[in-house]
């Protein structure tokens, strides 16, 4: 460069550095335009905006500030930003449908969004502050926004115990426990029953080998001998428990040989009274009366059977027990009286009650079932199976334990199996990469996962060693919950006190009450202290409730207090003896502190009373709306009509005054009635007394 | 030279920028029925499922337990009462009697009882046993199922007013 050129600028230069300028102008302006233009920014703008356009824009803009707005919840380690844009989640002016998301308000739900943030329950990314990371799969985050179907999921993870906001969810864990995943699966919180599948280790004396091919074949088509009957009706989505194996004809032969050589001891025919079995030779008509008997006994409120009404098949009854309709084209006839006369002597775990059988019922019962529950042509398409072959019952024994069937039935002398299948304590929590999707064309979420391997375990992994289940869509979305609410073992986050534990009381009692528990089982379908069955009414304050006579004179012969239901309590044939120490047990442990029975004196109840009690409950109060005396009055709640001899005036009292304190899911509304009322309702009702005829009827029923 | 850094300043200024565009995101479309938190089947037609929301589920759970005796034809455990009783208690369902109530006549209703609001003594008062938002719960659930399907009215309802 020449001396005197230097301090000039030349044209060149000049242009130069104005581009340059520019450019570094263009530069920084970048940041502060990104910055400007970020998704929460525009969507709090946006808010502005609308909320001008509503009319409470005050309410609506109160708390509202120009930034980032977060919840934090340190004990669940959770930050959550949701409601930067989300601003309206908590304005009940925003909840119509009308209103354009992020906007909208929240349905109303049990927790303040604004208490608890939104991540906890829906999941997805509460750091975030652009839209797709926060909802979606991305390389930094793996769980994505749980679709709205398994939100119930989320409830899990701190209310471990079912809640009835849940339905969803409680109903996928029943079926987890239902259909017994915990046979192969460790599944925290669900119950684990203490016989999953039958023991089989006497299972040829009960069953032939061709029953147990077809059973193993299909174990859905039992009951349909052409394949096509529909099943619905009942209970439509009812199952047999036992899935189906996808097994080969080798595999059956093999299994169905190895189980059918498990004969243990040979079950000795039943003498029955000579002069049952000549009666019954000259009378054959007396087979319609096991029918009776069997319909008198209620064996239909545990078992069902199909009935088939325009062409239509239909299941009816319980769903306790199996259903029945063809069982004694499956059991043998030896076989069912020994199990009939003792269940326990044959299964141990068994849930059936141990009846007090007469010669004659037993007789005629059996009968019955042989005669008429029966379909020759059930076994018609199983090829002809011999003996098994010792080659035959080695595989079949190999077999048993390579399929895994060790997980849920027990065979003496075979080591029981566990942790046949991964562990699913933490199954919510996986992430994608965490998943083996191998080849499948299934989509890559949790979800997609999960229903793929519940509907059919094949289309994830060819060699899947999981069987087949078949489940309706309702199910299948419930089932996929309650596995998405598996979140493990909480890490110490102080998590743990904001966790409300699941319970799993028991209720064993002793003596000579604890034996007659067991033998008549009735923890299957009554509560007590928390523990049993929820068929019948809970037990757990019965001897507040119900008059000691009552109660043995209800044993001796149950009739139902509800005549519409029509499940019943089975004829137990209880002896008197029986009765009576059922009853001092019930009147003397299962009380309530609440009802005071010396308290109330009903030899002070007046006729005024009882006469004020009369018009309350027909008029003022309108109890026969629900409750039956004599022959009028509806149907949902008891029968009054023998309350007088049935119930403890003070029960009736506190019952009256707050039934749910007595009963905790009672239907009952409970009322503000004075205590003048209460007392004069208490007094009519105590006057309610219905002497024999009905009860005589029904012994005659008996037919004995 | 020129041309070419202009380019490049356009591509430097252009790629700075790009990404704070902000991005549209398809909205998944997804069957309202899945999304719901629960669903009631249509009571006159067996192929229609209502998608209900949090609230309305929990006024299916209230209503199934304690309502479902007398204001159904088919209960959970077998025939319905309503048939037995005079006067016949409504069907939840019918839209031609309850979209005309408002909200607060069937709050006041269940709260209080059929005799408090001039109608049959038969409906039992439900205000000690159900929450107050256990029976807007119920509310909400008979809007959702009601046939002929139910329409807010259109003025501003009270949550506009001054407290």
């Amino acid at each position: 460069m020449l001396p005197e050129e230097m301090g000039k600028i030349s044209k060149r230069f000049r242009w130069t550095f104005a581009l340059l300028s520019v450019f570094f102008l263009a530069v920084l302006a970048v940041s502060p335009v990104r910055e400007y233009l970020r998704a929460w920014k525009r969507y709090e703008r946006d808010y502005v905006r609308f909320a001008q356009t509503r009319p409470d824009t005050k309410r609506l803009l109160a708390d509202f500030r120009f930034e980032i707005n977060q919840i934090w919840i340190p004990k669940m380690d959770v930050v959550d930003r949701c409601t930067t844009c989300h601003q309206g989640i908590s304005q009940a002016s925003l909840q119509d449908s009308s209103v354009p998301e992020p906007f909208r308000a929240h349905p109303p739900i049990a927790h303040r969004a604004r208490d608890w943030g939104c991540v906890i329950c829906h999941r997805g990314q509460g750091l975030a502050t652009e839209v797709r990371d926060a909802h979606d799969t991305t390389l930094a985050w793996e769980q994505p926004i749980l679709p709205v179907q398994y939100i119930q999921a989320s409830c899990a993870e701190c209310h471990r115990q079912d809640l009835p906001q849940t339905p969803r969810l409680n109903r996928g864990r029943e079926l987890l426990a239902k259909h017994i995943c915990v046979g192969c699966h460790r599944l925290p919180g669900i119950e684990r029953a203490v016989m999953l599948g039958p023991d089989l280790t006497n299972i040829g004396s009960k069953v032939s080998r061709q029953w147990i091919y077809k059973w193993l074949k299909d174990p859905r088509t039992i009951l349909a001998s052409d394949g096509s009957v529909v099943v619905n009706g009942y209970e439509s989505e009812d199952e047999p428990r036992m899935p189906k194996f996808r097994l080969g004809e080798n595999e059956l032969v093999a299994l169905s040989g190895y189980l059918s050589s498990l004969q243990g001891e040979k079950i000795q025919p039943y003498k029955f009274d000579p002069r049952v079995v000549a009666e019954w030779e000259k009378r054959p008509d007396l087979i319609e009366q096991g029918e009776t008997r069997f319909r008198q006994m209620f064996c239909t409120t545990c078992h069902s059977l199909a009935v088939t009404r325009a062409g239509e098949t239909k299941l009816i009854g319980g769903d306790i027990g199996p259903e029945l309709t063809k069982v004694a084209s499956k059991v043998n006839s030896d076989w069912l009286v020994a199990w009939l006369r003792s269940p326990q002597a044959y299964l141990l775990h068994a849930e059936m009650p141990r009846y007090q059988w007469s010669d004659r019922d037993l007789f005629v019962v059996s009968r019955y079932i042989e005669s008429k529950l029966t379909d020759t042509t059930l076994l018609s398409d199983v090829p002809a199976l011999g003996t098994p072959t010792p080659s035959e019952v080695q595989s079949g024994k190999q077999l048993f334990l390579e399929k895994g069937c060790g997980s849920c039935h027990v065979i003496q002398g075979v080591p029981p199996q566990t942790d046949y299948g991964p562990d699913l304590s933490s199954l919510g929590l996986k992430t994608i990469s965490q998943l083996e999707f191998g080849n499948s064309r299934i989509p890559r979420t949790l979800v997609a996962y999960i229903e793929a391997k519940v509907t059919n375990p094949l289309s994830v992994n060819a060699a899947a060693r999981m069987p087949q289940y078949s489940l309706g869509s309702s199910d299948l979305t419930a089932l996929t919950t309650a596995l998405l609410s598996m979140s493990g073992s909480s890490a110490p986050t102080g998590l743990e006190g904001l966790i409300l534990p699941a319970r799993h009381p028991q209720f064993r009692p002793a003596g000579t009450f604890g034996e007659l528990y067991e033998r008549y089982k009735c923890y299957v379908c009554h509560r007590f202290n928390g523990y049993g069955g929820t068929l019948a009414p809970d037990l757990t304050f019965e001897g507040s409730r119900a008059q000691h006579k009552w109660i043995v004179d209800f044993l001796k012969n149950p009739q139902t207090l509800r005549p519409t239901l029509t499940f019943r309590m089975p004829q137990f044939n209880i002896p008197i003896e029986e009765a009576t120490v059922l009853a001092d047990y019930l009147t003397m442990v299962m009380q309530t502190p609440n009802v005071n029975l010396a308290g109330t004196d009903r030899k002070a109840f007046t006729p005024q009373m009882v006469s004020l009690g009369k018009q309350l409950y027909e008029v003022k109060y309108q109890c026969q709306s629900c409750h039956t005396i004599g022959s009028t009055g509806g149907y949902v709640g008891p029968n009054l009509t023998n309350a007088g001899n049935w119930m403890n005036p003070a029960w009736i009292e506190e019952w009256l005054k707050d039934p749910q304190s007595l009963v905790a899911d009672s239907i009952e509304p409970r009322r503000n009635f004075t205590d003048q009322e209460r007392t004069a309702l208490t007094a009519y009702l105590m006057t309610l007394k219905q002497s024999g005829p009905a009860q005589a009827t029904a012994a005659a029923g008996r037919g004995q | 030279m020129k041309p070419k850094l202009t380019i490049v300043l356009v591509l430097v200024a252009g790629a700075s920028l790009t990404p704070s565009c902000h991005k549209k995101v398809a909205p998944e479309k997804l069957d309202p029925i899945l999304r719901a938190y629960d669903t009631d089947q249509d009571w006159n037609d067996s192929e229609r499922v209502i998608p209900l929301n949090y609230q309305q589920a929990q006024g299916k759970r209230v209503f199934y337990q304690y309502c479902v005796w007398c204001h159904a034809d088919a209960t959970p455990a077998g025939p319905s009462n309503r048939s037995n009783l005079n006067p016949m208690p409504p069907l939840a369902n019918d839209g031609a009697v309850f979209n005309s109530l408002s909200d607060d006549f069937l709050r006041n209703t269940i709260t209080l009882g059929g005799s408090a609001v001039g109608r049959s003594a038969l409906m039992p008062a439900w205000g000690i046993t159900l929450k107050p938002e256990e029976i807007d719960a119920v509310i909400a659930f008979y809007r959702a199922i009601a046939q002929p399907p139910y329409q807010a009215p259109a003025r501003p309802g009270p949550q506009y007013s001054v407290r």
